[in-house]
């Protein structure tokens, strides 16, 4: 899962505070315009934010915020979609970021987790109030797995 | 198999958000498969520059995810169809859990969806699954949760009570 410029939302992300890892979340804002392309098809009449868009945000706040450059996303190890996002929304992410600690081999192997990753746990709010709680888990830069 | 115009009689999804161009197998309350062909001239690459390296190609994982959602939802609304959020049923993503995207989707793949509904629990369904390009898995889906509910509700619901 490399950063890449194309997906499925058009508005730009915010870092609000880029956070220290173990001391203050890092915050991100992103505005969800009316605009979105993926209003026009989700849904005719009935524009509704898919959560894969905001999952998109988060991912691209996590980016943004990665506490080591290079790591990869690996899995979504978890989301909830809480709230709706509707058009003109402004969604507000927090991240926390702690490092994978390298565990016994057969528990890592069982977890799927390389050694010398990171986890984030994101928390996405709009107006409304809690929109997701998204769980991403990033490997460590190519050639770095063995230093965890 | 299940064409698109069946499709879009079924699902309320519409361009550029109708990520399913084809349903090859479907056994109502139990499985389905579909396919996705993927093309350049996708909405989401109308921004990559003529001189980006070939991974600005990668098909967004987060709309592979919601690809293989819309395979999900044929199979739910192919015995309810549900084409009219208005007046309907909004069809929601409650949740997904382990999630992992194994190699790039690239322009020029077609990709086999397959979904296996785990559960059903009144309005709310939790498939598995996962998705393929010639025999190679792209995609896991551990755990998916897609809720149904009316969109007048959705509309006058408090923050924090979708799901």
């Amino acid at each position: 899962m490399t950063a890449t410029v194309c997906g499925p939302v058009d508005g730009t992300l915010e870092v609000v505070d880029p956070g220290v890892p173990g001391e203050r979340p890092a915050r991100c804002v992103a505005v969800i315009a009316g605009t979105e392309k993926v209003f026009a098809g989700h849904f005719p009449g009935f524009p509704i934010f898919p959560g894969v868009c905001v999952v998109e945000y988060v991912q691209r706040g996590a980016l943004a915020t990665l506490p080591e450059p290079g790591a990869v996303l690996a899995a979504v190890e978890s989301a909830r979609f809480l709230g709706p996002v509707f058009p003109g929304s402004t969604l507000s992410c927090e991240f926390t970021w702690t490092r994978d600690e390298p565990k016994e081999q057969d528990e890592q192997h069982e977890r799927g987790a390389a050694p010398g990753g990171w986890r984030c746990r994101a928390v996405a709010t709009t107006e409304r109030g809690l929109a997701a709680r998204v769980r991403l888990r990033f490997t460590a830069p190519a050639g770095r797995e063995a230093a965890g | 198999m299940i064409t698109v115009d069946q499709i879009k009689r079924v699902l309320p999804h519409r361009y550029p958000m109708l990520l399913v161009d084809r349903v090859t197998e479907l056994v109502p309350g139990e499985r389905a498969s579909g396919l996705k062909a993927v093309t350049c001239n996708e909405p989401w690459y109308e921004a990559v520059p003529d001189d980006a390296p070939p991974e600005a190609y990668h098909y967004p994982w987060t709309v592979l995810l919601e690809s293989w959602c819309h395979v999900a939802g044929v199979l739910v609304a192919w015995e309810a169809p549900n084409p009219d959020v208005v007046e309907g049923m909004a069809m929601l993503l409650g949740g997904v859990s382990d999630a992992e995207y194994h190699r790039p989707v690239l322009p020029g793949d077609v990709v086999e969806h397959h979904v296996r509904l785990a559960r059903q629990v009144g309005e709310t369904y939790m498939f598995e699954g996962e998705s393929r390009v010639g025999g190679a898995t792209v995609l896991t889906v551990g755990r998916l949760v897609m809720t149904m509910r009316p969109a007048a509700e959705l509309r006058a619901a408090p923050a924090g009570e979708v799901t």
